[in-house]
């Protein structure tokens, strides 16, 4: 099992050689935009995170999905990294949003509303995640997250319509967040490089929490082992 | 179609009987709303415009204490594992039980109105359309809540639990449950009550649906 | 949308710099949390 960590690590160690790739080409060769300036460049970082972040809850969608299906740890641990990279992803999205925003509109917050589906996205899985910690049980807390997380995922095209209506009756704003086909490149880079990292990271996430478990579901201590002095868990003398 | 009735009726007499926490829940989105009176200011033209706001965030507060009461009674004397070894589906027990939670929310909400009125001098004649919003509303709060009530009830920490589960995910109810009392009481000239409706209309029935297809997983062992 | 910003450098360096401190801290984070669990269960066989 050491050659699947290795291949996490490497997945990793190549998405940050992609991104680096990537961002040296969006930041330095690049040509500022023509009505943007040099503003646009948040673009070759901002755009892939937004692709990454749908892509990594989506495959905790389809992760709850088979765990329910099938039952199998596998799909739960799965579950727990792909939705905690989903969180760390949209919260990088949102941030990296606001910082665009100031320049651009002024204000921190514009309320586009993909932006503010992603905000709401990070406090529906985040709270998911908070539902992990407080179950014990190992089954409960995987079907209830499993549950929890297809009923958000649903959810989000509702909050997506809701929100872009809602603003819309406000203000007719257009958010110039195409990128035309000249800046393409560092685009794709970053992308390959985001999704590359998160793959990983997720690959090694999933082991930590298959350790985990392990070590939760572990059988009680035997006389030998409780030897040490504890107390051993069977009732009897030792 | 039975068992589900049968489970309704034990919810609502079980609702009836616990009938002094629904004036206490009643009581506590009333302040709320005064609460957000003062936040305000007493700025007549300020509050009659955010009235509907202040409204279902009242009601969204007062339902998360009315939903986790919903299951406290299930979780004494492990009475929810005595429903499931009845011959009864978990899909008419969820049905059932929601349905008495939307009754109870539409009736906290309907109670609240003429706070509002009140407080805020939000009234209008409107008072059919007025009541399809608030049903819907509470519609769409209920199924999400009956289910995430079910599952933070076994957990610790469920106080928190309930609330920081089901707000984002009922951000389109709030939105257009307000939208849509907004223009109820302060007037709807470009005709914009019908889709906001159809948006809370959709919302219930897209949530009622996998609400009933996953409580049987929530609550078996 | 009409008109030129101007400058604007010291926000995409911020937005870059808020990029890579978050994706690298918790990348950082899962290493960390990986080699702490192996410690402690090293001949485990992955599920």
């Amino acid at each position: 099992m050491r050659a699947s960590s290795a291949r996490h690590i490497a997945f990793v160690a190549f998405g940050v050689a992609l991104l680096l790739a990537g961002s040296w080409w969006g930041l330095a060769k690049a040509p500022g935009e023509v009505f943007m300036g040099d503003v646009q460049r948040i673009m070759y970082v901002h755009v892939p995170t937004a692709w990454n972040a749908m892509l990594a809850l989506t495959f905790a969608f389809v992760c709850a999905l088979c765990f329910l299906f099938t039952n199998a740890w596998k799909w739960d641990n799965r579950l727990e990294a792909g939705m905690e990279m989903g969180v760390v992803l949209s919260l990088l999205l949102c941030m990296q949003g606001s910082i665009w925003a100031k320049p651009t509109w002024g204000v921190w917050w514009d309320w586009d509303p993909r932006l503010t589906t992603t905000a709401v996205m990070v406090f529906a899985f985040g709270g998911i995640l908070a539902l992990r910690a407080f179950v014990d049980d190992p089954v409960k807390r995987a079907v209830w997250s499993s549950v929890a997380c297809i009923v958000a995922f649903v959810d989000v095209p509702i909050v997506y319509f809701s929100v872009k209506w809602w603003n819309s009756l406000h203000q007719a704003q257009s958010t110039p967040q195409t990128v035309s086909s000249a800046f393409h490149l560092p685009l794709r880079i970053n992308a390959f490089g985001i999704l590359f990292l998160w793959v990983g990271l997720v690959g090694l996430r999933a082991r930590v929490a298959a350790l985990r478990r392990r070590g939760e579901m572990a059988p009680p201590l035997t006389q030998k082992q409780s030897a040490t002095g504890r107390a051993p868990i069977t009732g009897g003398a030792v | 179609m039975n068992a589900l009735f049968a489970a309704f009726r034990k919810d609502l007499l079980l609702q009836w009987r616990g009938r002094t926490q629904m004036v206490a829940i009643f009581a506590f989105g009333a302040a709320a709303l005064l609460l957000f009176s003062f936040a305000i200011g007493p700025d007549s033209s300020a509050l009659r415009e955010h009235a509907a706001g202040f409204l279902w965030l009242g009601l969204l507060l007062a339902s998360t204490l009315s939903l986790a009461e919903s299951f406290e009674c299930e979780m004494e004397e492990q009475a929810l594992e005595g429903l499931l070894l009845l011959p009864a589906s978990t899909r008419a027990l969820y049905y059932g039980k929601a349905i008495a939670n939307w009754a109870q929310l539409a009736l906290l909400g309907m109670a609240l109105v003429p706070v509002m009125v009140v407080l805020y001098d939000a009234g209008t004649l409107r008072l059919f359309s007025l009541l399809v919003v608030i049903l819907l509303g509470t519609a769409g709060l209920s199924a999400p809540g009956t289910l995430y009530a079910a599952m933070t009830s076994q957990t610790r920490a469920r106080q928190t639990l309930l609330p920081l589960l089901l707000f984002p995910l009922v951000v389109p109810v709030l939105l257009a449950a307000v939208k849509a009392t907004s223009l109820v009481i302060l007037g709807d000239p470009m005709e914009q009550y019908r889709p906001w409706i159809t948006l809370l209309g959709a919302f219930a029935v897209i949530h009622w649906s996998i609400g009933g297809l996953l409580f049987g997983r929530v609550v078996e062992d | 949308m009409s008109g030129v910003i101007e400058g604007g450098w010291e926000f995409v360096i911020a937005a870059y710099t808020v990029s890579a401190l978050l994706l690298g801290g918790y990348a950082t984070s899962v290493f960390l949390r990986f080699k702490k669990e192996k410690a402690r269960a090293p001949d485990e066989v992955s599920g």
